[in-house]
């Protein structure tokens, strides 16, 4: 993909495919069965899917980027180098399950059909968004995504619920949410899961590992207890790669697969790396956090990178011409990401939010307050 | 207690008190330790324990996992054994996950069995910094109601730093308001190597003397109905203003005092207001003070409503200058 020296970490700004790297990439898709089949079962389209999905998802991510630049907002939580894990769960699913994406998984929103304009009119903060100027967390239960809160591990009962409901209903479907592996360590997420366990729910849980909680790296110690996460609750544990997009629509369509086969809930461990700050405002302090040279190694595996590179060396995958695809995806996702952010400033002017329909609106049913 | 080696009086901003206040506690007692997530390496959200995982040492400056419940108990048992644990709350709003083991093992841990737990929790709260509703809730009433639990809520950086220094010193449970929007804003001389009360007791101060209104506040409100209280000035309107920094234990005797002067009383918080502190205050008032007042009490405080992401509606509902203005003018002309 073209590059944003302005906006990429380092290790983006002039990236090229490392070969040893994507010798490990190529050959995780030879060996894995799991992967072969979720080839087959993407196809041609499913793989321009993921393809403009993760664009979609770096280039949300540097439209917001610019804005805190430019001084539009003043921060932003982003998912640089972590895309995968949310864009290959997400294309993993079918119709009718609902996700429970956390900030960080902000693409979930519009790969499950919200319009992207969406999650820049929270962050906006416009009359016209779906909380409407309310919350900078929002969902679309049209769309079957729910809201996050702020507090971390809140989600995985409530999706756990939807869960529920599901199996109550008899409807085949699914609930999946992601979990910081710092989230991990909450009362909730155990409470939600051991519920979800209980019931043999079909939940999924991403829990992505991206190394680091706001400013605390996760210690050796922590990083191999999660591998023995689901274990704990009786439930299937699934690991993948969460830089390899491939790798995590396998994880995820096993996950979902064992859940509507009644055995679920299931645990997905990806790991990843954050390649930014927390958020916008701690860049250069995150930095810090670790060795120069891990940012290098995770820098080469840019999940979006690989991908295209992987395209490019299977062109068949795609029906052929790949590069001359890729171009034309990226040319139009560019647009549509300029496109809509140009649309939600312009509610900014045309649709500022309504002070006096907030104030009656805390209770469903018309009672005000 | 003053320590040889703090520096003369000097200009600090509230942030820096608490900072500091932190850092004097320790040096002066080993026994005080702090706790919560990414106070270590990283210095917590907003840098307030900088520098004092090299200082003290980790095991003095822990991180925490995300996980408040966990965190608040663990400071309790360690408590119990004589530790003195001041806990950050990462933002007030996440102490909801830390909810049972606050007021039901902190809160009633000495009534139940004569032991005390003497325990900090920090709570940056408040809004006015566009941060949405879970990182700006005032939920200072979920606590003043629970009995066992000391509350306080300093306005100014002098009282930032004295208050933090008693609440570790107290051998009570401390639940630590602080405000964010003060954090860089308010600055004040504070002497570091002044004598610090080692309990929490209820008092209020007057801060501007008045006659014809009082209004009480504290945290970020008390600057609000002290710039009110000017301009009301240019009005003709004598507003006293009294700051109440610690709501429990809640000392009377001054608001009283003064609403039996003035015959007028104006209570103002950032908080919600129904059952919020203000409800209190109200009710102490009529129940003590009904006969010497000449209107009805007026409480001026956010609505009931969770506050917004949109920045511009924020400010609308947090009590404003000209809100206060207003309430006193109607009070004045009753
Ligand atoms: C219950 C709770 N406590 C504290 C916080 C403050 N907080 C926000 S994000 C974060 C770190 C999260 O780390 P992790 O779960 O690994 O997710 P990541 O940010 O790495 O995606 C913390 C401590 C919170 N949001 N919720
Ligand atoms: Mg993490």
């Amino acid at each position: 993909m073209k590059r944003y020296p302005a906006y990429d970490p380092i290790e983006y700004q002039d990236w090229s495919p490392d070969p040893e790297v994507m010798r490990s990439y190529r050959g995780l898709v030879a060996e894995s069965e799991g992967i072969q089949r979720s080839l087959e079962r993407l196809g041609p389209a499913g793989l321009e899917r993921l393809q403009r999905g993760l664009l979609r998802n770096r280039l949300h991510d540097i439209a917001l980027k610019r804005w805190v630049r430019t001084g539009v907002i003043t921060k932003a939580w982003l998912g640089c180098g972590e895309e995968a894990a949310t864009v290959g769960a997400v294309h993993a699913l079918a119709d009718g399950d609902v996700v429970g994406p956390m900030i960080r998984n902000a693409a979930a929103t519009f790969e499950r059909g919200v319009p992207l304009e969406e999650s820049f009119r929270a962050y906006l903060a416009t009359g016209d968004s779906v909380t409407k100027g309310r919350d900078l967390h929002f969902g679309d239960l049209a769309h079957g995504v729910v809201a996050p809160i702020s507090h971390v591990g809140d989600l995985v009962p409530v999706l756990a619920g939807f869960a529920l409901a599901f199996q109550l209903r008899g409807e085949s479907n699914v609930a999946i949410t992601w979990t910081g592996e710092g989230a991990t360590r909450t009362g909730t997420v155990h409470e939600g899961l051991s519920l979800a366990a209980a019931r043999r729910a079909p939940l999924i849980v991403v829990v992505q590992d991206n190394s680091v909680a706001l400013g605390t790296v996760r210690s050796d110690r922590f990083r191999s207890a999660l591998e023995g996460m689901a274990g704990g609750y009786g439930v299937p544990g699934i690991e993948c790669d969460g830089n390899h997009v491939l790798d995590v629509h396998r994880a995820v369509r096993e996950a979902r697969e064992l859940c509507v086969a009644g055995e679920g809930p299931v645990v997905v461990l990806a790991r990843t790396f954050r390649l930014g700050g927390h958020a916008t405002h701690d860049e250069a302090e995150a930095r810090r956090l670790f060795d120069a040279e891990l940012f290098a190694e995770w820098g080469k595996r840019d999940p979006i990178g690989c991908f295209e590179e992987f395209l490019k060396e299977e062109p068949h995958r795609i029906g052929g011409g790949a590069e001359e695809k890729l171009a034309r995806w990226e040319e139009e996702v560019i647009a549509e990401v300029e496109a809509a952010a140009e649309r939600s400033l312009a509610s900014r002017q045309t649709a500022p939010p309504d002070p006096e329909a907030m104030l009656g609106d805390v209770f469903a049913g018309g009672s005000g307050s | 207690m003053p320590t040889d080696t703090a520096p003369a009086a000097e200009e600090i901003s509230y942030v820096d008190a608490i900072h500091h206040a932190l850092g004097d506690a320790m040096r002066a007692d080993e026994s005080v330790m702090l706790m919560g997530q990414d106070i270590a390496g990283h210095g917590g959200a907003f840098k307030i324990t900088r520098g004092y995982l090299e200082e003290f040492g980790a095991s003095r400056v822990r991180n925490t996992p995300i996980a408040e419940s966990g965190t608040i108990g663990i400071a309790s048992g360690a408590a119990l054994l004589g530790l003195r644990p001041v806990i950050e709350m990462q933002f007030a709003d996440f102490i909801t996950c830390g909810f049972n083991q606050t007021v039901n093992v902190a809160a009633k841990m000495f009534f139940r069995t004569g032991h005390p737990v003497p325990l900090v929790i920090r709570f940056p709260a408040g809004g006015g910094v566009g941060a949405g509703a879970f990182h700006s809730q005032n939920n200072e009433s979920w606590f003043t109601q629970v009995p066992g639990l000391k509350v306080v809520a300093p306005a100014f950086a002098g009282d930032a730093y004295r208050l933090l220094r008693a609440a570790i010193a107290d051998p009570n449970p401390v639940m630590y308001f602080e405000h964010k929007f003060l954090y860089r804003r308010e600055k004040a001389v504070v002497d570091r190597g002044a004598p610090t009360p080692t309990r929490i007791e209820g008092g209020s101060q007057v801060l501007r003397e008045g006659e014809d209104v009082t209004i009480v506040s504290y945290g970020w409100m008390t600057h609000r109905a002290l710039e009110a209280a000017e301009r009301l000035a240019e009005e003709g309107i004598s507003a006293e203003v009294i700051d109440l920094p610690v709501l429990v234990p809640l000392g009377m005797d001054g608001i009283l005092e003064s609403v039996r002067r003035t015959s007028r009383a104006i209570v103002v918080h950032e908080a919600t207001i129904t059952s919020g502190f203000g409800a209190e205050l109200a009710a102490r008032i009529a129940e003590e003070a009904m006969d010497s007042l000449d209107a009805p009490i007026r409480r001026i405080c956010y609505p009931d409503s969770p506050p917004p992401f949109h920045k511009g509606l924020e400010a609308r509902r947090i009590p404003s200058v000209e809100g206060i203005v207003e309430g006193a003018r109607a009070l004045a002309a009753w």
